[in-house]
């Protein structure tokens, strides 16, 4: 059985709910942004050079045989 | 994305130093006040905080108004940065009265280039990520 004070205050409830959320709006996107998805599935993959790897190495190398010169890099990045 | 290209190349540019900063702040601090080492570091921490990451921005502006129109590579134009760099700090630190260690100048020929091919890779991959990020790449 129902009971027509705790409809009444439900009711008033979801109307008050109703009035404190507004609808959620579904605007139109600027633009398509499905050619960007496209451009960005159709890069290839990253892929760092070898002679990259070789210089990084090349780097910590020379920083291992000369450790007095990392604070004066560091003071310079 | 297409205004203020310049703005965005700025804060690109900043982008890698400012967050490097803080692994910069954490070994000076660590350096001085832990290990206590006597070299007043804080008289030259200025340099790394405020010179390094604004030149980087600039630098990058530079690469894209000027440079990146004529296909200059960005590591190429990034590891051209501590030729700059190097003297400058230099020369903060000579203005400062910061006693530069005595085993530091005797491996600037080393140094130099360590420099640039680091600035070369960061250039080339970090600041390059954050161009194509931010639509100027």
């Amino acid at each position: 059985m129902n009971d027509p004070f705790k409809d009444d205050e439900l009711a008033g409830i979801r109307e008050a709910l109703r009035q404190a959320l507004p609808p959620v709006e579904q605007p139109e996107l600027r633009r398509d942004l499905w050619p960007d998805m496209l451009r960005r599935l159709e890069q290839p993959p990253f892929r760092v050079p070898w002679f990259d790897w070789a210089l990084l190495a090349l780097t910590a190398a020379a920083l291992a045989f000369f450790p007095a010169l990392i604070p004066a890099l560091v003071y310079h990045l | 994305m297409n205004k203020h290209p310049l703005l965005r190349a700025y804060l690109a540019g900043i982008a890698v130093p400012t967050a490097f900063l803080m692994v910069v702040a954490i070994v000076f601090t660590y350096v001085r006040y832990v290990s206590d080492v006597p070299l007043p570091i804080e008289r030259v921490i200025v340099f790394p905080m405020a010179f390094v990451p604004n030149l980087w921005g600039l630098w990058n502006v530079l690469y894209v108004s000027i440079f990146s129109q004529r296909h200059i590579s960005l590591g190429l134009l990034g590891a051209l940065l501590p030729l700059l760099l190097a003297p400058m700090g230099v020369t903060v630190a000579h203005f400062l009265h910061f006693p530069i260690p005595q085993q530091i100048p005797p491996l600037a020929p080393i140094g130099l280039p360590i420099g640039m091919v680091l600035y070369y890779l960061a250039w080339k991959y970090l600041v390059g990520f954050f161009n194509t990020e931010l639509g100027i790449g």
